[in-house]
């Protein structure tokens, strides 16, 4: 691998790894405030990605406009996810019944997704799709660019949100300690509630920066789910930070490994390093004492 | 949920043996149940009208199997594994491989490919129980994902999307003979699988599962090695699936990755479990029965269309909002509320009263033993407070 090729994978790397690091935010933010596994996290993801294609269809403006409508549809839905289904299962079992009522809605969508634009493969076309630029001889799309950047203003966006405002310390303290929480007077439900909305929000953000890049087909969702649970094992369960930065580590190596392996065998690397994780420090990398005990 | 109106009369040891929903009919009737269904599973293959049928038959007690294996695992512990179709495509691929590599037995490769899951179980079962229930859950589901990436791409040893033809062990017999057999097979398998469950829901070892299932941290704190138990509870659940895997592939004989690492395989499986009741013997057996025969008469009326998923994701979804404890604890509850009500006043005998005030005392007031959770067997904490209130009452 030369000087250039490597830089060239990199700089991908980089890409991908931005674009991983909002999707799987998402997911972290539900585990922390709920201790739930989303299955249907990645399923949302590709629902966003259709919705923005079929904007693009029927209004032929482009498709970052459909967020317009997705992001606040999307955050009512994580809302209503929360306090209409979650909350109805029993404390006890929440984790485990919570993982097949999401994995339930995860197959709603691919089959709802399914008979209502079949299950060929579809893909935006923009007058900009195929535009590259230079940058220190690696060839960059331009797509590429501006779905890391969507991530990464989405998520500087979050980590404010969760670091500066009153909500966000409420959040915190959720995810922290939920008991603990209350008795300071924070109403976690709430909390929790608006937690989901704003991950399910950033599933339509980068569903639709997924969109513009990609082949997206119904059951394309599986092939996300996995690299994304991985990616919040190695970051952390519940930790934003953690997962960012285990998102880029992986996007990064697999676009090293990409070169040499092809794309099948590069993603094993998500699974490798799951499985790595969980003997050597299964609390995560990254991650604080939260995900010891889960 | 015990409650004031909630008036079954629980003996002891009905509900220390049995974990499930509390519902037990009188003995002959469990018994004439047992004999009927017996019979009916095992005259199947002379009753039905045509092949097509018998080999429908056939994929149901496949299930079935599948369906009990993973309660072993997701009905004792209550830990959730979506990714069971992980040790399924293993046990056949398995098998497959075994015979066209190594020109084996078939059934010889049959045992050797459980045994194989078994071995390659260990490090996933101890890597997916490093954490409580999340991790389990993503190691689960993962341990499928990279399969079947796996399984895809080595083209070269596993057929990748060709699929690999697996040569039939009877290769003289007719069809509808060769689904007889395999029938056969599968319900001696089940058969096998339910003793095991029958004999560990009454062991020890079963109790330290269930202890698990109802607190995990009072059960560590009472001495039970829980990793050590959830690990062979695991092992046992992916060897049966595996060993249910292989004989799917000795019988259909053509695999491909798609299906037998096929996510969708895994939720089929705990939805025919908890519909039909995972912590219930025949619970899961029920359950492949309902699911199973809707999912051939779906294939056959509609085909392979996105409906079925839409079908599985709303059964899925009502199973687990409403009745996660799946059918027969749900008809109990049903029959126990039309059937004939028993009196308000509970005839509790002076000695049995004075007997409990004494063991009441004899704990220090502490009052009646909290149930470790609210699944759990609930005449043991609820019916044995209420008398007393009663009865002091008519005092």
């Amino acid at each position: 691998m030369d000087g250039t090729l490597l830089f060239q994978s990199l700089v991908l790397g980089v890409l991908l790894g931005g674009l991983y690091a909002i999707l799987a935010a998402g997911l972290t933010l539900y585990f922390g405030v709920m201790r739930v596994v989303m299955i249907a996290h990645a399923a949302f993801v590709i629902l966003a990605a259709y919705l923005a294609w079929y904007f693009h269809r029927e209004t032929g403006l482009d498709p970052l406009f459909s967020m317009v409508f997705t992001v606040p549809l999307f955050f009512g839905i994580g809302v209503l996810i929360q306090r209409v289904l979650i909350t109805r299962l029993r404390p006890a079992t929440l984790t485990m019944m919570s993982v097949l009522l999401t994995f339930a809605v995860a197959l709603l969508i691919e089959g709802l997704l399914g008979l209502a634009w079949s299950g060929t493969q579809r893909r935006v076309q923009l007058s900009y799709s195929g535009s590259n630029f230079e940058f220190f001889g690696a060839r960059i799309a331009v797509v590429k660019l501006i779905a890391f950047g969507l991530a990464a203003v989405s998520l500087a966006l979050l980590f404010l949100l969760l670091k500066k405002t009153r909500f966000g310390l409420a959040l915190r303290a959720t995810i922290q300690h939920r008991e603990a929480a209350q008795l300071v007077g924070i109403r976690t439900d709430r909390v929790a509630g608006v937690g989901f909305g704003i991950g399910l929000a950033t599933a339509a953000i980068g569903g639709t920066a997924l969109s513009l890049d990609a082949t997206i087909y119904p059951s394309l969702h599986w092939s996300w789910i996995g690299p994304l649970m991985a990616i919040i094992v190695v970051g952390g369960l519940g930790s934003i930070p953690g997962t960012a930065i285990a998102a880029l580590v992986l996007g990064i190596g697999q676009s090293l490994l990409q070169v040499e392996l092809g794309t099948t065998w590069a993603q094993t690397l998500f699974y490798i390093a799951l499985f790595v994780t969980l003997m050597l420090r299964p609390q995560g990398f990254f991650g604080g004492r939260l995900a010891q005990r889960f | 949920m015990p409650n004031a109106s909630d008036t079954e009369e629980r003996t002891v040891e009905g509900t220390a043996g049995r974990s499930a929903g509390g519902f037990t009919p009188p003995g002959w009737v469990r018994n004439a149940t047992l004999v009927v269904g017996a019979a009916l599973v095992l005259l199947f293959p002379e009753l039905v009208p045509n092949a097509y049928v018998l080999s429908a038959g056939v994929i149901v007690a496949c299930y079935a199997c599948t369906a009990t294996a993973w309660s072993f695992m997701g009905g004792f512990t209550g830990y959730v594994s979506l990714g069971h179709a992980a040790f399924f495509g293993l046990g056949a691929y398995g098998t497959g491989l075994l015979i066209r590599d190594l020109s084996l037995q078939p059934f010889l490769a049959w045992l050797l490919a459980g045994l194989i899951v078994l071995v390659v179980t260990v490090p996933v079962g101890i890597a997916a129980l490093r954490v409580r229930g999340a991790s389990f859950v993503i190691v689960s589901i993962s341990f499928v994902l990279i399969l079947l990436l796996v399984f895809q791409a080595w083209e070269d040893f596993t057929g990748g999307a060709n699929g690999l033809n697996v040569p039939r062990p009877f290769a003289d017999l007719y069809r509808p003979d060769h689904h007889r057999i395999f029938y056969y097979l599968f319900v001696a398998l089940l058969a096998v699988m339910l003793l095991t469950w029958w004999v560990i829901d009454r062991s020890r070892f079963g109790a330290g599962l269930k202890a698990v299932r109802e607190d995990e941290d009072k059960a560590e704190a009472l001495g039970v090695p829980t990793r050590d138990y959830k690990l062979a509870a695991y092992l046992i659940s992916a060897t049966f699936t595996a060993l249910a895997g292989g004989l799917y592939a000795l019988w259909f004989g053509d695999l491909d990755p798609i299906f037998q690492f096929s996510i969708l395989l895994g939720a089929y499986m705990v939805l025919m479990a908890l519909l039909g009741g995972a912590r219930n013997l025949f619970g899961p057996l029920v359950g492949a029965v309902v699911v199973g025969t809707a999912l051939e008469y779906f294939k056959l009326e509609f085909g392979d269309t996105q409906l079925h998923l839409v079908t599985t994701a709303a059964l899925l979804g009502i199973v687990v909002l409403f009745m996660p404890d799946g059918i027969i604890p749900a008809a109990g509850a049903l029959l126990r509320r039309l059937g004939p009500r028993q009196a308000s006043i509970r005839e509790v005998t002076a000695e049995e009263l004075l007997a409990r005030n004494e063991r009441r005392a004899a704990a220090g007031g502490a009052g009646a033993p909290e149930g470790a959770s609210r699944d759990a067997p609930d005449g043991a904490s609820g019916g044995a407070g209420e008398p007393d209130s009663e009865s002091e009452g008519g005092r």
